[in-house]
């Protein structure tokens, strides 16, 4: 919720988050190549933290030995590749084990990094409004879904805390066969009360009309024209990075022997219109910065 | 011609064996009036305004006509109804069907498959009417009860309705956002002749300006008049509706007042003024002692301090309290200063990190759990429905304690021996507070804590709830609740104390501090301050007056 009122990308139409996501996280999963990959982290990287902030540096510092970690124990499974480095309980730990570990470790991490860009950026009510026009029903229930689960855990504590307050329910000190027996009662008392509530939703749904016409879709995102143009760049990117991609540009492998595909030439146009895709939401964060301040400036 | 015309109506719910809920009900309803329909619950109110719209109407055995515009509603087509008969519930939460305000507002017209065009201007003209715009785009769990049923009321006009039905719509809510939302519904009608029927406990807002109230008991319409005469009807006939009107009314009829009944506070002091042209010879209750130490407190807070979460700012700031053995403590206060907290603190349920809480002289942190809520302390929850978990009330009796006979004599004491084999969730309001009561009370609690125990009831369990808690001070249970309802606590309660900013600033006896508040008050003090000093209650306004009068 916070990212999205704050940076520039997020204002933009869920559309073009969308296309966006979509590529960003796709190319991120295909490609192994490092100099992408170190492309895709600092793109990935540099957004997570305008969106979160301080809190960004957290999440990116605990990555770091997690990375660690899978680099390290991939050579303990993965026992091929022609430089051995020393042995573990009499098998190879060899250099492009380690290597690979490194590349799918950072795959991983930098597929996490859009995915919590994509949380904030993309609310479920952006999401759900994609798909209003093309199947309103559907798109109606997943955002009643959406609403059910929070409204769930809020009155599961209500209860739990109520049950509390007269001495019922499972203390610190409860076996765990008083746990689950409460566990139990709880969630069947939360059914019933969720059932309760579903008829009263029912009731103001049919008393709105709901089912007497075919449902149209309120749209409250409008595609504007710079949504348009964003959209027409993005899509050129990725087509671009696309193209060379299947023409083996990015091609990596690592074991046996390390090859990466050379970037040199013709070919540096693929890391390039990568790396200018990967920017566009940075990018965007940044010129609109830079046109409040002169803006500000001129009163 | 009539917008409804109800004629001979009869309904019986299947379950019921034949046991009529509305019988031989006649209407007549004009365009653009305000209509207050008001009796006990389970009096067949819900059931009446649910068959003024098709698709609400229950199931079960049906004579008589309702007509539309002059049409048989059933002929009205689903589309026009769901159009033109707007219809609000009580539960502010479980209407509402979209995860974010502009989606609610939008819902009534994507149902009517209304185009882009339309729905924008028609959503951007209700979010201003009703002062939305702020939170247009805030999800919808993030909103208070307050501002959830004016949300409500907002998505149902956008669809323009011609009639608006709402059925206890502020019941859930706390004194002030009431008197909001039923001022919006005022000035709909009176801005957009927009005709109202409306089911309300809080009759003291509306009853003012209603141009007719219709009261129900037992299925049938007791009394159609306008409010001024209903009083004296309802009076005369000696009905237990009678002390649901509001405090003017009942001043003036209690007081035996003659010529026309004031309906609101002003005109009841005018009406006093008149009366009393000169300072009565009484003007005011004996004053009562100072409020002495408490020698041995059933409860003792002592600067208690509470934050949520490390970040977020204090709720409590210091409170202290002492509340003496066997006595009805009140707090009252605003909503969100932290009353409901203060009890959540009291139980352990949250942990206070500085102050101390003491029951029954010992620290609570001391007991041991399964001591502390068991025959000791239990809280009733704002929500009695929290508290049931089983598929009848006896069951969920049984659930405290194996010992029937203390089971049926605790449903004795709360009044629901008849209830015992119901479904919770089929019960009324006031029926599900007294099985919840009933609940707590197998517990064998000396310190019983009641969070907004009057909410959504209506004034006559009040009365029934108010005898249940004044036997078991009987019994020496001390009792703190934490309420809105300044009327129940200046009739009922031993000390009232006042919640503010996160701390009790003040406490005293209700006449004390009833007496010396002018705004937070109740409004027989209201009415009566310019003659009476310290009459908080209507009873205490007809006893000066009678006082005055005879001697």
């Amino acid at each position: 919720m916070r990212g999205s009122d704050r940076d520039a990308f997020s204002k933009r139409h869920p559309l073009v988050n969308f296309v966006f996501f979509i590529g960003a996280i796709g190319c991120a999963a295909v490609i192994q190549h490092p100099v992408y990959l170190l492309a895709g982290a600092i793109g990935a990287g540099s957004y997570h933290l305008l969106l979160n902030g301080r809190k960004g540096w957290r999440m990116i510092l605990g990555m770091i030995p997690m990375f660690l970690f899978l680099t390290a124990v991939n050579p303990l499974f993965n026992i091929y590749g022609a430089t051995v480095l020393f042995h573990v309980f009499g098998r190879p730990y060899t250099m492009e084990a380690l290597m690979y570990g490194a590349a799918i470790a950072a795959v991983f991490m930098v597929m996490l990094l859009w995915f919590g860009c994509y949380n904030v950026v993309l609310t479920s009510d952006k999401f759900t409004s994609l798909f209003g026009d093309l199947i309103p029903a559907l798109s109606l229930l997943l955002v009643m879904v959406l609403r059910m689960i929070p409204n769930f855990l809020r009155k599961a504590k209500q209860l739990m805390g109520a049950r509390r307050s007269i001495g019922k329910g499972a203390g610190e000190e409860s076996t765990t066969k008083e746990k689950l027996s409460d566990g139990m009662t709880v969630l069947s008392a939360l059914t019933d009360w969720a059932l309760e509530g579903s008829v009263i939703t029912g009731d103001s749904m049919r008393a709105r009309g709901y089912g007497v016409a075919k449902r149209t879709s309120f749209q409250i995102y409008r595609m504007t024209c710079m949504d348009w143009t964003l959209l027409a760049l993005i899509s050129l990117l990725l087509a671009v990075v696309i193209g060379f991609a299947a023409g083996g540009s990015t091609a990596a492998s690592f074991t046996p022997d390390l090859f990466f595909a050379p970037i040199a030439g013709w070919d540096a146009l693929g890391l390039i219109a990568y790396c200018l895709f990967l920017l566009i939401p940075t990018a965007l964060h940044v010129k609109e910065a830079i046109q409040w301040h002169i803006s500000r400036s001129k009163i | 011609m009539a917008h409804f015309e109800i004629k001979d109506l009869t309904f019986s719910y299947p379950a019921a064996k034949g046991k009529r809920s509305l019988e031989d009900v006649c209407l007549s309803i004009k365009k653009g009036e305000y209509i207050v329909l008001c009796g006990k619950s389970g009096s067949g109110k819900t059931t009446l305004l649910r068959h003024l719209k098709s698709v609400l109407a229950p199931h079960g055995k049906r004579g008589g006509e309702i007509l539309f515009n002059g049409v048989p509603l059933e002929k009205v087509s689903q589309r026009d109804q769901s159009a033109k008969i707007g219809y609000v519930m009580q539960d502010p939460d479980d209407q509402i069907v979209t995860d974010k305000v502009w989606h609610e507002l939008a819902f009534g017209l994507e149902s009517l498959g209304c185009d882009q065009k339309t729905m924008r201007a028609r959503v951007a003209e209700m979010a201003c009417y009703f002062g939305i715009g702020d939170w247009f785009h805030r999800d919808v769990a993030n909103l208070s009860g307050g501002q959830k049923q004016l949300l409500n009321l907002a998505s149902i006009m956008a669809m323009q309705p011609e009639v608006l039905i709402l059925d206890e719509p502020t019941s859930q809510l706390d004194p002030i956002a009431a008197s909001d939302f039923l001022n919006t519904v005022r000035k709909i009608n009176l801005e957009l002749g927009t005709t109202v029927i409306i089911t309300e406990h809080r009759l003291e807002d509306i009853f003012p300006y209603a141009d007719r109230a219709i009261v129900m008991d037992g299925g049938k319409v007791i009394a159609d008049d306008t409010p001024r005469r209903i009083g004296k009807l309802l009076y005369e006939q000696g009905s237990d509706m009678f002390s649901a009107m509001p405090t003017p009314v009942r001043v003036f009829y209690g007081a035996g007042g003659e010529g026309e009944c004031p309906l609101t506070v002003r005109e009841g002091r005018n009406w006093l003024s008149r009366v009393f042209p000169e300072a009565p010879g009484v003007s005011s209750f004996p004053a009562e002692d100072l409020a002495e130490e408490v020698a041995d407190p059933a409860l003792l807070l002592k600067e208690l301090w509470f934050r949520y979460e490390k970040d977020s700012p204090d709720i409590l700031r210091g409170v202290s309290a002492e509340v003496a053995t066997g006595s009805l403590y009140a707090i009252v206060g605003g909503n969100g200063a932290g009353k409901s907290t203060t009890l959540k603190a009291i139980c352990g349920i949250c942990k206070p990190y500085r102050g101390k809480v003491k029951v029954f002289g010992k620290p609570v942190e001391k007991y041991k759990s399964g001591e502390l809520f068991h025959g000791c302390l239990a809280m009733l929850p704002q929500d009695p429905k929290s508290l049931f978990v089983k598929k009848t009330v006896r069951e969920d009796l049984e659930e405290m304690t194996r010992d029937k006979a203390l089971i049926e004599q605790i449903a004795a004491t709360c009044q629901i021996t008849e209830l015992l084999d119901s479904h919770p969730y089929d019960l009324s309001g006031g029926e599900q507070q007294r099985a919840a009561l009933a609940k707590v009370l197998l517990t064998k609690p000396r310190l019983l804590l009641l969070d907004e125990p009057t909410k959504g009831i209506d004034s006559f369990f009040k009365e029934t709830f108010a005898a249940i808690l004044g036997q078991l001070k009987e019994q020496g249970i001390t009792i703190v609740m934490v309420s809105h309802d300044v009327e129940f606590c200046a009739r009922y309660a031993d000390r009232v104390s006042m919640f503010f900013d996160g701390q009790i600033l003040t406490t005293d006896t209700p006449r004390r501090f009833f007496g010396s508040n002018s705004f937070y008050t109740t409004a027989a003090n209201r009415m009566s301050r310019h003659v009476f000093q310290n009459a908080v209650t209507a009873g205490d306004v007809v006893e000066l007056y009678k006082r005055n009068r005879e001697g």
